[in-house]
């Protein structure tokens, strides 16, 4: 498809802009294209460096405590620690947010409803396990209801070890998932 | 006032023959074993003729020598008396049938079902025998039993095989391990038993009516839990809860640590409280080794105790400020930042935010650190000026007054019948405080009120929070003025703990209500069984029917003030 198709222009304007091109694909394809395309686009040039740098300031992260380190995620959102300064922020629902932490233990029984959480959360999004629960069952590892492999079931990026990990701990997780994203080295690739 | 041996002998009179093996020690706590046949009578006549109401409880423990099991009934009473009667029951293993309580006692509902589903107890005449906290592959595996093949187990997620459903869910089956199937353990036919799901939608008789989900996870709740609410238009007609989301079989593991190894696992059952718990689990096991913190220990365990308690009830009263409308959002921030100055000190004291693992049997793991005095009072002073702004700054306003005041009331008789305890009973006048009750540490001698309010709802139990808190402060600067110095262990604490067989229960008073671990012993290194007896248990037993009949939106501002942890509910 050419421009002319859509407005009257000159042929000889269709065919010089036929020539023109964009990281080497013609540049009607760029004006005149899926969502895909301009994504493959944009991942081959520099300008995804400059979204993942966006997106890498804006980590808006699930408030879903589910163990001890569930408590320390809350005071982690609070002013004290002031997670927003870094761009972090909790909210309440998984449709708003970037990062899921698993903050605890996952059992039997959650392991269903925390896929559900993750698979409601629009893209691009990552993933942490905080705490020694989520990263290999903790103290609980031998017990017959916990999942101690969380990384089977998700893309983990960052693992946070501690029992509980204190704040600051969290802020320094976060930190290196921010340099991953900047990075272009995350487990899905954004 | 009646003693505990005053009761037994009433009891041997009334029921000659029945009573085996009874023992009043220590002083409050009456010791007995019942004929099977015979438990509903007793507990009859202990309710009606010695003020036993307060159902407290049940035990369950494999005693797979003898091929038996035991069920411990914990019976107290509502302020006629301060004796705690644990009437056992024995049953076989082959064919294990207990009557059921729950015709005298409502909430014994709970405690029932669990041993059901953990030791595969029966319990005739009990109403609705279902799952309460397994998933649905395990039960009929009995995990608790001492011969349950599946533990330890180290490969759920490894065997974990992922579906996804036509509409687009996530499922997933976690099948026996090789063990189980050749121990024969995997249970043949499993118990049969409507779902979840199915009991909701038995409930749905007109087409007006729709089931809504709260959870499994909500905003700011720590911890996953599920209450499905039934409604017809505004009104809540039936409230379902389904916990046991993270239930992590802390009762079983620590059957299999040691005594010392316990103490941080009784942290990770309820990390808001994870002083009170270390002190309910070290108090009983101290009751089977017979020994007594020296007085400074005691001390440093009441100071920690009570700025725990200081912290748990801001988190708590923040997270329902939150979750009842987001223009008082500011009291949260300015609760947590509050909270962190008394999370400070205790951290200067034990070394760690939260789950200290502080509490050793016989004394506590180190001393209070130099400047710790000062740092504290000005930490409490600062709390103290603080509470009284909060007061001041919601309990006052007319909007929450209107919005709080008479939601989810809850009448001293009905609080007191649904077995709730610590804050929400006692926002329905009835003075009902371990610290008074039971007193442990040095409480008999200090010098605190137990708050109370008369009108039971919402509203009144975030205020006994509040002036908790400052009695709470209250308590903290006597300690500090009193505290001696001397040793902060106990002479003779035995290098590996190993108490002489037999039973203890030993009650605190949680940040959230009654506390109390039951702790039985062989012998060994090992507990033969741990029980918690959480508070948050009774509140969300509670929760359904007091959450009948209300609007949607008060849902949550019933809920959001009972202050609940599902850590504990679930284990
Ligand atoms: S890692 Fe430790 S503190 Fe965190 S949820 Fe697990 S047990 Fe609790």
């Amino acid at each position: 498809m050419g421009i002319s198709d859509v407005i009257p222009v000159p042929v000889a304007v269709d065919e010089e802009l036929e020539k023109w091109t964009i990281w080497g694909r013609p540049l009607t394809d760029v004006w005149f294209t899926t969502t895909e395309k301009i994504h493959e686009i944009i991942d081959m040039g520099p300008i995804k460096n400059v979204l993942n740098w966006g997106r890498k300031n804006s980590l808006w992260f699930l408030m879903q405590p589910m163990g001890c380190c569930g408590v320390e995620m809350l005071v982690f959102g609070c002013p004290h620690y002031d997670c927003d300064r870094f761009g972090i922020f909790p909210r309440a629902t998984p449709r708003q947010v970037d990062v899921m932490i698993i903050s605890g233990y996952i059992t039997r029984k959650y392991l269903p409803a925390i896929k559900d959480l993750w698979e409601e959360m629009p893209e691009p999004k990552w993933v942490m396990a905080i705490g020694e629960c989520a990263i290999s069952g903790g103290p609980f590892y031998d017990s017959y209801n916990i999942i101690n492999n969380t990384d089977r079931f998700f893309p983990i990026d960052v693992y946070v070890p501690g029992c509980p990990p204190r704040p600051e701990k969290f802020i320094e997780g976060f930190r290196a998932l921010q340099e991953k994203i900047k990075q272009r080295k995350d487990k899905r690739g954004y | 006032m009646k003693t505990a041996n005053d009761v037994l002998s009433a009891l041997q009179s009334a029921f000659p023959g029945v009573i085996e093996e009874a023992k009043v020690a220590p002083e409050r706590q009456l010791w007995a074993t019942v004929k099977p046949e015979r438990i509903v009578e007793v507990c009859k006549y202990l309710r009606d003729n010695h003020g036993f109401d307060h159902y407290s409880g049940a035990v369950g423990v494999d005693r797979i020598d003898e091929g038996l099991f035991e069920v411990t009934e914990l019976l107290a009473s509502h302020g006629a008396h301060k004796v705690v009667a644990l009437l056992k029951v024995k049953t076989p293993r082959a064919n294990p049938r207990v009557k059921s309580l729950t015709g005298l006692y409502w909430n014994a509902n709970w405690y029932e079902r669990e041993i059901w589903e953990m030791l595969g107890i029966d319990f005739e005449g009990h109403p609705e025998l279902y799952p309460l906290l397994l998933p649905d592959e395990l039960v009929g595996a009995w995990p608790w039993r001492k011969d349950f093949k599946g533990y330890p187990d180290v490969t759920t997620g490894e065997r974990a095989i992922e579906t996804i459903t036509p509409d687009g869910y996530t499922k997933y089956h976690i099948p026996p391990t090789q063990a189980e199937i050749e121990a024969g353990t995997v249970p043949a036919q499993r118990p049969k038993y409507p779902t979840f799901r199915e009991r909701e939608e038995m409930e749905i008789k007109e087409t007006s009516e729709m089931i809504l989900h709260l959870g499994p996870q909500h905003a700011l709740v720590p911890g996953p839990f599920l209450l499905d609410i039934l409604v017809d238009g505004e009104r809540v007609r039936k409230a379902f809860l389904d916990v046991g989301y993270i239930h992590k079989g802390i009762e079983k593991i620590m059957e299999n640590r040691t005594y010392v190894q316990g103490i941080p696992i009784t942290d990770r059952l309820c990390y808001m409280a994870a002083l009170t718990n270390n002190e309910a689990y070290c108090g009983a096991v101290e009751r089977l080794l017979g020994i007594e913190p020296p007085e400074r220990a005691q001390y440093i365990r009441v100071i920690t105790q009570e700025l725990s308690r200081i912290q748990s009830h801001l988190l708590g009263t923040a997270e329902f400020l939150t979750l009842i409308a987001s223009p008082v959002y500011s009291p949260f921030l300015y609760m947590i930042i509050d909270r962190e100055d008394v999370i400070s000190c205790i951290e200067s004291v034990t070394g760690a935010r939260i789950n200290h693992s502080f509490v050793r049997f016989g004394g506590v793991r180190n001393d209070l650190p130099d400047g710790f005095k000062d740092m504290t009072l000005d930490a409490l002073k600062m709390v103290r000026e603080k509470t009284e702004e909060y007061k001041e700054l919601f309990l006052s306003d007319s909007i929450y007054k209107r919005r709080m005041e008479g939601i989810g009331v809850l009448s001293p008789s009905e609080a007191r019948r649904l077995g709730v305890s610590g804050p929400p009973l006692r926002a329905s006048d009835t003075p009902y405080d371990m610290r008074r009750e039971d007193p442990y540490l040095l409480y008999k001698d200090l010098d605190f009120d137990v708050i109370t309010r008369k009108e039971g709802d919402s509203k009144a139990r975030i205020e006994v929070r509040l002036d908790e808190i400052i009695e709470s402060c209250y308590i903290v600067e006597q300690c500090l003025d009193q505290i001696p110095s001397g040793p902060i262990m106990a002479d003779k604490v035995p290098k590996r703990i190993r108490p002489d067989p037999g039973e203890a229960y030993y009650r605190v008073e949680d940040h959230r209500g009654e506390m109390g671990f039951f702790v039985v012993s062989d012998g060994t290194d090992k507990p033969v069984k741990v029980k918690a007896r959480g508070p948050v248990y009774a509140y969300f037993q509670a929760l359904p029917p007091l959450l009948e009949g209300v609007y949607i939106a008060d849902v949550v501002a019933i809920a959001g003030s009972m202050d609940a942890c599902t850590s504990e509910v679930d284990r």
